[in-house]
This record gives structure tokens, C-alpha cells and sequence, in this order.
């Protein structure tokens, strides 16, 4: 080691010899091929998902003062929006607690809700249904929180919700005559589990109630004797038949006085 | 702020810094509208300051050639981002430095030096070496090898930042200003590491410095 040198050699000069530490110039060859290669493989790879965030946040980062305003607008737009639709509801809440539910203001809705109701399975093609006449809602008026509802509330969802259709269908199954084959003693009636104190039920048209059982079965038994009788007027001509038999018997009864005593003379006539 | 007080706030360098920043950015735009083959001039300007910076970091070529191109990889990928409020060059050096920091964390263990041969064509070197030794053929090239080996033995011994401080400013020459850039951290701390840095290798070389 050389020591006697008048240079002061320093610790930046031996740091120094270190930039001379340069890879030979082959070695340049080899890593632009192999960079090139890198290079291709990144540009044809898929990106990931993030990557895509991490360009909008890139673009938003160019224009912060923009974007930030941007979105405090948007920001206090939303709240406005909050605060008015919270004011809102507090007051409709106010409103429906505080006043009293009259029950006419309640039967509107829900007799609404009834007729909506009822309306949807006639549209269906029930025609058994058409024919029944709705008399009078089934509609139990307390004061539960069904008519405690906003009038607007309860008519939306009587229109619009398929549950309020489910309450349609029940209701005029409710109201729906048994039919003919129900009613016959072979089956026995599907009414039988119901209770007698069903409330606003619906009279039970009976088809032969206009008929008289006894005229019509003379009629049917006079019918080919008395060709009167095929006719409609059943029980008129019945009392004129009544009645000339009542007349020709008197006048038997007249013939048997005017004959001698020791014989009868009876005279029958057709 | 625009990019030209940055840099000159950032860079603490001579004009010619400032037109090379420039220059770069011109590239940069190309390469984010689309022009793949610009990058290649960047690529061809600092690979071999990239290089060397990842290689007096590592003391091992082999490392140091996968980390540089992993380095210009990614600055390709995510050139996009690049905004130009500091240069390219200060850009491109963080992203190599911490490449290179995470690397040298995750391999602490591992210590395994492959180094280049010194080049006595330089003329800084060649007055160095000559002062140190007056020996020729196989001897000189037996005491650069040492002196190649001892200096690598001292800069392992120092910790990441601070061998990071070291090489940045002594071999590489870039500003206070410019290191605390690329480490993100204060020009102080920039200067204290240097001065520790400078202690402790002063120590471990103590041999072959002259009096």
C-alpha cells in the first residue's frame, strides 16, 4: 500500500472507485431483450380490476379543485334532499298520530280496497262471480293500524299490491254461492263448517222458490188427460175442472131425489 | 402549483437539469397518448444510473440488472400517473429506490455480493487506485479486488437508508434535496444519515485511508 503520497486520500474518494463498477457492455444487449420481453408481456396482460380506480383517481388528482367542488355540491344536494323527505315524514307521522280516525274517512279507502279487490278475479273470468251481486263490504270498522293508515297509503296499496288481490279472491270465494253440485244431498253442503252468524251474508237465490210444488204436479199428472192443463194457465183451468165437477155431482144427487123409492137411478156422466 | 416551480424548488440543480426535465416530459406525454417506442429513449437515458443506483444498494448484478428492469416496467405501467409536478428522473429513481428497499427487506438474511469489475479506464478511479498502491499487474489487480471487497463489506454493514443516503449522494451525486425527494423524508434527515453513514464507513475503511 502506497503511503507515502502527499494526496490525502478520503473515504468520498474510495467511494468514488465505486461509480467505476459498470457492467460490461454485452450485458446491455441481454437487458434490453430482456426488458423489451417484460415490456410486451405488460402491455399484452390484463390489468386488474384496481387498475382502473387507480386511473380515475390519477384523472380526478389532475383537477382537484373542480372534482372537490363538484362534490361538495353533490354532497349538500343529497342532504337537502334528506332533510326535506325527513321533515315530510315527520309530519304526515304527526298528523296521522294526533288527529282521531273517523270511520267514514277510514271506510273509504277500505271499501276502495274491497272494490279493487273484488274487481281482480272478475277480470280473470270467473263468471260464476259476475253474477253475484256485492252487496255490502265485509269490513270490520275498529281501530287498528290498518285504518289508522294514511287514506292515500291504503289506496295505493289496494290498487297496486298483489297481497291486496289475495284479499280480493278470499273475499269472493266468501261471497260465492255453493255450486249445484255441492248442493245436492249426495255431497252435502261445503257450507257446513261455517258459522251461522256469518255477518252480511248474501240471501240465497233459490230457482224454484216462484214455483208451486202441488200445481205443478197436477199439471204434469192432468197433462195428457186434460190438454188444458199442457198450457201455462195450470191453476186457473184446475178451479174451472173443480168446479164443474162439483156441479155435475149435484145435479146427480138432484136426479137420484126425483126417481121412486124403491130404486135408485144413477146416471154417470163423462 | 405548476411543474416548473416544483422543479425548481425540488431539484436545486443547474439549468441543465431543468432542460433535461423538460425533454423528459415531452417524452412522458408521448408515452401517455400512446407512443410505447418514446419510452425506449427513456429507458436508453437512465439505465445505467438506475443500474448503478440498485446496484451499490445490493452489491449483486444479478439483482440488480432483474430490479432495474422490474423498475422501468413499472414505471411504464403506471406512466399514466405521472403528472409531472417533479421530474421524470426523481420519478423513476423512487420507484427504483423502493423496488429496491422492499427487495433488500424481504431478503435481509440473504446476503450473496456479485460484483462488477472496476474499470481503471476512468480517470477518477485510475488516480485513486494509484494513490493507493504502487503495485502493477496481478498485484494492482489483487489490491483492487480487495479494496473492491472491503468496500462492499462497509456499505452491507450499513443499514438500507442510510446505504441508500450514501450511494444516491456519493456515487450517484444527486442534491439533499433530490435524495429527500426520492426517500420521502426532510433534507435533515438526509444530511444526518449521510454524516452517520460517512462515520461509520470512515471506520471500517480506516486502512486504506491516507494521512
Amino acid at each position: 500500500m502506497k503511503r507515502d503520497t502527499e494526496r490525502k486520500t478520503t473515504i468520498e474518494d474510495l467511494l468514488r472507485l465505486k461509480r467505476a463498477e459498470r457492467p460490461p457492455a454485452e450485458f446491455w444487449a441481454t437487458f434490453e431483450a430482456e426488458i423489451r420481453a417484460k415490456q410486451l408481456s405488460a402491455i399484452v396482460s390484463r390489468r386488474p380490476w384496481w387498475d382502473g380506480i387507480s386511473r380515475i383517481f390519477a384523472v380526478l388528482n389532475r383537477h382537484p379543485v373542480p372534482v372537490g367542488a363538484a362534490a361538495a355540491l353533490a354532497l349538500a344536494g343529497i342532504g337537502a334532499r334528506y332533510v326535506a323527505g325527513n321533515a315530510e315524514t315527520a309530519s304526515v307521522n304527526r298528523a296521522s298520530v294526533s288527529e282521531p280516525v273517523a270511520a267514514a274517512a277510514v271506510a273509504a279507502p277500505v271499501a276502495r280496497l274491497v272494490e279493487n279487490a273484488v274487481a281482480a278475479p272478475q277480470e280473470t273470468g270467473f263468471a260464476a262471480r259476475e253474477a253475484v251481486p256485492v252487496q255490502a263490504p265485509v269490513v270490520a270498522v275498529t281501530e287498528s293500524h290498518i285504518t289508522k293508515a294514511p287514506a292515500t297509503v291504503a289506496a295505493e296499496s289496494a290498487s297496486r299490491s298483489p297481497f291486496g288481490d289475495g284479499i280480493g279472491v278470499t273475499l269472493s270465494d266468501f261471497r260465492e254461492p255453493a255450486p249445484d253440485t255441492a248442493q245436492r244431498a249426495v255431497f252435502g253442503s261445503d257450507r257446513e263448517f261455517e258459522p251461522a252468524s256469518t255477518p252480511a251474508r248474501m240471501p240465497q237465490a233459490d230457482p224454484l222458490a216462484g214455483l208451486d210444488p202441488a200445481a205443478e204436479r197436477r199439471a204434469r199428472l192432468l197433462a195428457p188427460a186434460l190438454p188444458a192443463y199442457a198450457s201455462s194457465g195450470t191453476r186457473a183451468v184446475a178451479t174451472d175442472w173443480m168446479k164443474a165437477r162439483a156441479s155435475s155431482n149435484e145435479r146427480m144427487y138432484e136426479s137420484m131425489d126425483q126417481g121412486p123409492s124403491d130404486r135408485m137411478l144413477v146416471g154417470f156422466r163423462f | 402549483m405548476n411543474a416548473s416551480k416544483t422543479l425548481e424548488k425540488t431539484l436545486v440543480a443547474s439549468p441543465e437539469r431543468k432542460l433535461e426535465a423538460d425533454a423528459d416530459l415531452d417524452i412522458v406525454r408521448k408515452v401517455q397518448v400512446g407512443d410505447v417506442a418514446a419510452f425506449d429513449r427513456l429507458i436508453l437515458k437512465y439505465r445505467e444510473r438506475v443500474l448503478g443506483i440498485i446496484y451499490n444498494m445490493t452489491s449483486n448484478r444479478e439483482d440488480a440488472s432483474d430490479l432495474a428492469q422490474d423498475a422501468f416496467i413499472k414505471a411504464f405501467q403506471s406512466i399514466h400517473r405521472f403528472q409531472g409536478q417533479a421530474s421524470f428522473f426523481t420519478w423513476l429513481y423512487r420507484i427504483a429506490v423502493n423496488s429496491t428497499l422492499s427487495h433488500l427487506r424481504k431478503n435481509r438474511l440473504r446476503s450473496f455480493f456479485s460484483l462488477e469489475s472496476i474499470r481503471e479506464e476512468d480517470p477518477v478511479s485510475r488516480e485513486v487506485i494509484d494513490a493507493l498502491t504502487d503495485k502493477t499487474g496481478a498485484g494492482r489487480d489483487a489490491f483492487v479486488h480487495e479494496l473492491q471487497e472491503k468496500l462492499n463489506d462497509a456499505m452491507q454493514k450499513l443499514s438500507i437508508n442510510h446505504r441508500t443516503v450514501v450511494t444516491l449522494f456519493e456515487i450517484d451525486g444527486l442534491s439533499h434535496q433530490e435524495i429527500a425527494e426520492i426517500m420521502e423524508c426532510s433534507v435533515g434527515t438526509v444530511r444526518s444519515r449521510l454524516h452517520y453513514a460517512k462515520q461509520l464507513l470512515q471506520a471500517e475503511l480506516q486502512p486504506y485511508l491516507l494521512k
